[in-house]
């Protein structure tokens, strides 16, 4: 969806965006390791993600920022230690 | 006559030394409970000093990986200046709030995009450390 450039961001570049830190910050209650794993593992998804996904593709954007928004309250869960249930998920989802 | 008075009714006064002692005591103890007092809030009212905030704002940008630090100025825009996206402006503004333990609401670091607003926003945060 083309990270965006200009300064006007667009109500669902603020949900991705807001989705984005949901996950940095939920990375920072993990244990190092894992916060290092989760940042490194989201930020590529993100940024491979942005840059296939068509901007005008709303529907799948949509699915996507559901999916991920799931996929965050999984981790926001405390016994939820890391992701890596989260990178199997993400495997299965693969674009259709 | 008074002032004959009250000497003899204080010559006959006799304090014990150990009720004297608690009271300094317990004067003592709720003195330097004021002074920690005192310390804590003033910690949490002072302001840090704008020059202070410039500083670690700009070293904060400076040590983001993607960034060249020799191009880091107050006035630098991150997308426009720093060729970042709004990925890595997310992820400045998330620094910048560990540098400072804040936590900063996703309305307001939406617009945080230069180091310019990042250091007035630091600086008018009522709690930045």
């Amino acid at each position: 969806m083309g990270v965006s450039s200009g300064p006007r961001l667009s109500g669902m570049q603020k949900q991705v965006l807001a989705l984005y830190r949901g996950f940095l910050r939920v990375a920072r209650s993990k244990s190092p390791e894992e916060r290092h794993r989760i940042e490194s593992f989201v930020s590529v998804e993100f940024r491979r993600n942005s840059k296939q996904i068509d901007g005008k593709n709303f529907q799948y954007i949509e699915y996507l920022l559901r999916l991920g928004k799931k996929q965050l309250e999984q981790l926001k869960n405390p016994d939820t230690i890391g992701l890596s249930s989260l990178s199997v998920n993400s495997s299965r989802i693969k674009r259709s | 006559m008074a002032s004959a008075l009250r000497s003899t009714i204080l010559r006959h006064i006799r304090i014990p030394v150990s009720q004297t002692l608690t009271l300094n005591g317990s004067k003592l103890g709720s003195g330097s409970g004021a002074v920690a007092f005192r310390l804590f809030s003033s910690h949490a009212d002072d302001h840090l000093d704008k020059e202070e905030v410039s500083a670690r704002v700009l070293d904060v940008v400076k040590s983001f990986p993607k960034v060249d630090p020799s191009k880091v100025t107050p006035d630098v825009h991150f997308q426009k200046d720093l060729g970042l996206d709004s990925l890595d402006t997310v992820e400045i503004v998330m620094a910048l709030e560990e540098e400072f333990k804040l936590e900063i609401p996703d309305k307001e670091a939406d617009k945080i995009d230069s180091c310019a607003l990042a250091i007035e926003y630091v600086y008018n945060h009522p709690m930045a450390g």
